[in-house]
């Protein structure tokens, strides 16, 4: 290798950029790993099983976090955005705009501390569905380990407890933003993607009825560590959910919204389907969908669940999704292709499949790329010595995900050592 | 439960493999249909609806949001299946083509943009050409370049006629003298004998064209539903048409468009318009022969008779609705549809009716000589125009949409009227077990 390789930036802390970092690192290149979250492990953190082994994202991302720590030509920044890069020469200058943190992470907090704040916050990681203290950890397994404090949510009394609380330099009110300046060689665009914005899919009633619910919340919903504590309620009544329609392709493959398969909702739903007959035997749950899109391994997956008794698959995109007054079943409107019949079935509740969006459709990064029609950089990005990753280049799943990040290191250190 | 079968079908048919899923529309009466593609059809659909619906992916949203589709074996997806596979002859006997009012819900849902409603509405447009014969007016109807020839018809055979007046009323010995009772000042270049024998002979010719294309598409549609549910029908044939007529006369299937509410406005501003007109047309043609014209009966109408201020305001009402048609095509194409070639020549016509009508009367007050006789011959050009071509134009849809609607409430298909329970009667999917009978056959 080129001992004076200059070190490799990888924009986007998620299961992409991790894997491009560590990869990266242990042929033995120097990485500066920016992540906008207080924390690595991006979206994939937030659910609650992988599919198809259905093991906790916590685990790999253990394993992944322990090749960071061990590895010390990783710098990682987080709370973190890009203010520009510039092409120089064979290289790039980017400076590096970090948010205070107001945390400085030399001295440990007590959890005591966080439990005496007053004042609160709306927890994200949680998607807005339970409220944390305005000093608070992320979520239990957060990396960095070190608590955030919510500035703008402090309250003045808080603030002051804050001052006069030990260890001393532990909490630095006065904290202000940093700008770092780096020279790199090449440039990892592991950007992700983020949820497509389901209060447009206006035939499916999201936002207007509390009971449809998004795949992403399903997830936060069905894992320990989310606001019900693992348990399967409906959110307007928290009453268990026992019949539960999922609708695919909500916004996906679609004309009106998004064009392309995002590729991975189908095997999500699957997996949700497991979360929920895992938890209650008696739950019946019903697939409604155009195809079901389960590709090579991954299709015993979907053959083991048409096995379940409680579990029904109708072929036909669901139309119109709409609330009875009594008891407040939700009704979807929907054609059985198969059969040839239009039906009106009632649920519980309704997991709308929602899409993948590139973050990259309208939040641009400081350097002129190549994007496609709908943000996602298809191939090339346009500019030597820059490569994408995982969901900014295309939907994907995890395993896809990773194998993309391998090759964007392949590529980069091809380009530092000469390449094209 | 139906579901449930179905999908326990899909589930084997996942297994096993070579075990076809229960596909509607693949069998009729029991036996399977056999598929002939016609794909000059296929090809004609699409040149017409947009060439869009050859992306369609079965996933039944139009069929899904459709307000007056029936549950059972609804429309429009599988006759977009059927498009795509060419099944013309499958196609025009469908009488759901006729049950969608092109309200274009279900093409503003469209994941695909295929444009449902535009399909139907090409297809609606093939039936027509199917059923009034001779089918080449049909065809001719279908592209401008024959827009001289068919204008040139009725301007002959007018001009023929008016020519020969002279020559028969020598011939026979009729006199110009006025009888008393019935006083047509413009007698003298368009003598009342002549206008009403010429009317009389051709609507008598459109009328046994309509007939003969009702009774056609009735057989073709009774071709889909086994005999032992059309010899029970779900009502009688009085009710049917009775309902369906109600249904036609106060738009109730139009007023269920959500998308493309304007239409329900407009096309209820034409229809009366067309009524009321048209009503006063036979008023005037059978004045003669009928018992209920007492005294002098005089024509053209004084201003305020109330038969000019019925067809003053039907020839209003008319143009309101197709100034509004016209609007809604040029302003929302993406949701109304920009409306085919087809469907534009008959708002065209008619809209040149009117116009004609009122330059007429407006010259004829004035009594402008000789323009008042032009435009009189121009309007009587159009208006014989619009009465030849009805078995052939969009006008037809009167016509046919009519009997399917008849034949929809006749044979349980129709959600209109409150039949819905029913509708089991036009399904043409049958068991599995059937099924794979009719196959090993």
């Amino acid at each position: 290798m080129n001992a004076s390789a200059k070190p490799i930036l990888v924009i986007g802390g998620g299961i992409a950029g991790m894997t491009a970092a560590v990869e990266a690192a242990e042929v033995g290149y120097h990485v500066i790993l920016v992540e906008k979250e207080a924390y690595l492990g991006g979206r994939v953190m937030r659910t609650h099983r992988y599919f198809p082994k259905m093991c906790p994202p916590t685990c790999g991302f253990e394993i992944n976090v322990r090749r960071i720590r061990q590895n010390p030509r990783i710098a990682i920044h987080t709370m973190a955005t890009l203010e520009s890069i510039t092409p120089k020469a064979r290289n790039f200058r980017a400076i590096i705009k970090v948010r205070p943190r107001y945390v400085t992470g030399e001295y440990s907090i007590d959890e005591s501390l966080a439990e005496q704040m007053t004042s609160e916050r709306e927890d994200d990681f949680n998607l807005g569905m339970a409220k944390t203290k305005a000093l608070y950890m992320p979520h239990p397994m957060a990396y960095p380990h070190t608590y955030v404090l919510d500035r703008e949510a402090l309250s003045d009394e808080d603030a002051a407890k804050l001052r006069e609380s030990s260890p001393a330099g532990a909490i630095d009110l006065d904290m202000r933003e940093d700008e770092i300046e780096v020279d790199v060689g090449a440039v990892i665009v592991a950007t992700g993607w983020r949820p497509y914005d389901a209060v447009k899919l206006d035939n499916l009633g999201f936002g207007q009825y509390q009971d449809v619910i998004t795949n992403v919340i399903m997830e936060r919903i069905a894992a320990p560590t989310g606001p019900t504590g693992g348990e399967i309620i409906r959110p307007s009544d928290g009453k268990k959910a026992e019949n539960v329609a999922f609708v695919q392709c909500a916004g996906s493959r679609d004309d009106n919204h998004l064009p392309y398969c995002s590729a991975v909702c189908c095997m999500g739903s699957l997996k949700q389907v497991r979360y929920l007959r895992e938890k209650n035997e008696n739950a019946r749950a019903t697939i409604f969908y155009i195809d079901i899109r389960t590709t090579g391994r991954l299709e015993k997956f979907y053959y083991d669940l048409l096995e379940d008794e409680h579990v029904t698959f109708i072929k036909g995109k669901a139309a119109e999704i709409h609330k009875d007054s009594g008891n407040g079943d939700l009704t979807v409107d929907v054609e059985d292709t198969i059969s040839g019949d239009n039906l009106h079935q009632k649920f519980d509740m309704v997991v709308l499949a929602t899409g993948i969006v590139p973050n990259l459709a309208d939040l641009k990064l400081p350097i002129d790329l190549k994007y496609d029609e709908y943000g996602f950089i298809d191939g090339s990005t346009g500019i030597e010595g820059v490569y994408a990753a995982g969901c900014a280049g295309h939907p994907c799943d995890v395993s896809r995900a990773t194998k993309d990040s391998t090759a964007a290191v392949m590529k980069a250190v091809q380009y530092l050592n000469g390449g094209e | 439960m139906e579901a449930a079968r179905n999908t326990l079908q899909e589930k084997s048919a996942h297994r096993e493999q070579g075990n076809t899923p229960a596909i509607p529309g693949c069998f009729e009466n029991g036996q399977p249909i056999l598929v002939e593609p016609d794909s000059d059809f296929v090809r004609r659909i699409g040149r017409r609806s947009g060439d869009a619906f050859m992306k369609c992916m079965q996933c039944g949203t139009c069929s899904a949001t459709c307000s007056l589709s029936s549950d059972v074996n609804p429309f429009p997806r599988k006759d977009l299946a059927w498009a795509r596979w060419g099944m013309k002859d499958r196609l025009l006997r469908d009488s759901d083509i006729w049950l969608c009012y092109q309200c274009n819900d279900c093409s503003a849902r469209c994941p695909r943009s295929a444009r449902p409603g535009e399909v139907l509405a090409a297809i609606r447009q093939e039936c027509i050409v199917n059923f009034s014969a001779p089918s080449f007016f049909g065809r001719w109807m279908q592209r401008p370049q024959f827009i001289p020839l068919l204008l040139g018809i009725p301007v002959a055979l007018l001009a023929l006629a008016l020519l020969l007046v002279g020559p028969i009323e020598d011939a026979l010995g009729i006199t110009r003298s006025l009888d008393g009772q019935i006083l047509f000042t413009y007698s003298s270049m368009f003598p009342h004998w002549m206008l009403n024998s010429f009317f009389a002979f051709f609507s008598l010719l459109t009328l046994i064209v309509v007939i003969s294309g009702i009774l056609r598409f009735w057989r073709a549609m009774k071709s889909t539903i086994p005999r032992e549910r059309y010899v029970n029908p779900a009502r009688g044939l009085g009710a049917s048409i009775l309902s369906t007529l109600k249904t036609v006369f106060i738009h109730d299937n139009f007023d269920q468009c959500t998308i493309a509410r304007p239409r329900y406005v407009s096309h209820l501003c034409v229809f009366f318009g067309f009524l009321a007109l048209a009503a006063v047309s036979l008023w005037v043609i059978t004045a003669k022969i009928n018992p209920m014209v007492r005294g002098d009966f005089i024509y053209p109408f004084g201003f305020l008779s109330p038969w000019k201020i019925l067809a003053n305001l039907g020839g209003i009402a008319l143009l309101t609705g197709l100034v509004l048609m016209m609007w809604d095509r040029f302003r929302n194409d993406e949701l109304v549809g920009p409306g085919s070639y087809f469907d534009w020549s008959l708002i065209a016509t008619l809209s040149m009716v009117v116009v004609t009508g009122f330059m007429t009367e407006a010259l004829h007050y004035l009594r402008l000589e000789p323009h008042r006789h032009l435009a009189y011959f121009v309007h009587l050009v159009f208006a014989f125009t619009v009465l030849i071509y009805l078995p052939y134009s969009k006008l037809a849809h009167l016509v046919y949409r009519t009997t399917a609607l008849v034949f929809a409430e006749y044979t349980g298909r129709t959600s209109v009227g409150g039949v819905n329970g029913d509708n089991l009667l036009q399904r043409d999917t049958i068991d599995a077990e059937e099924q794979t009978k009719a196959v090993a056959k």
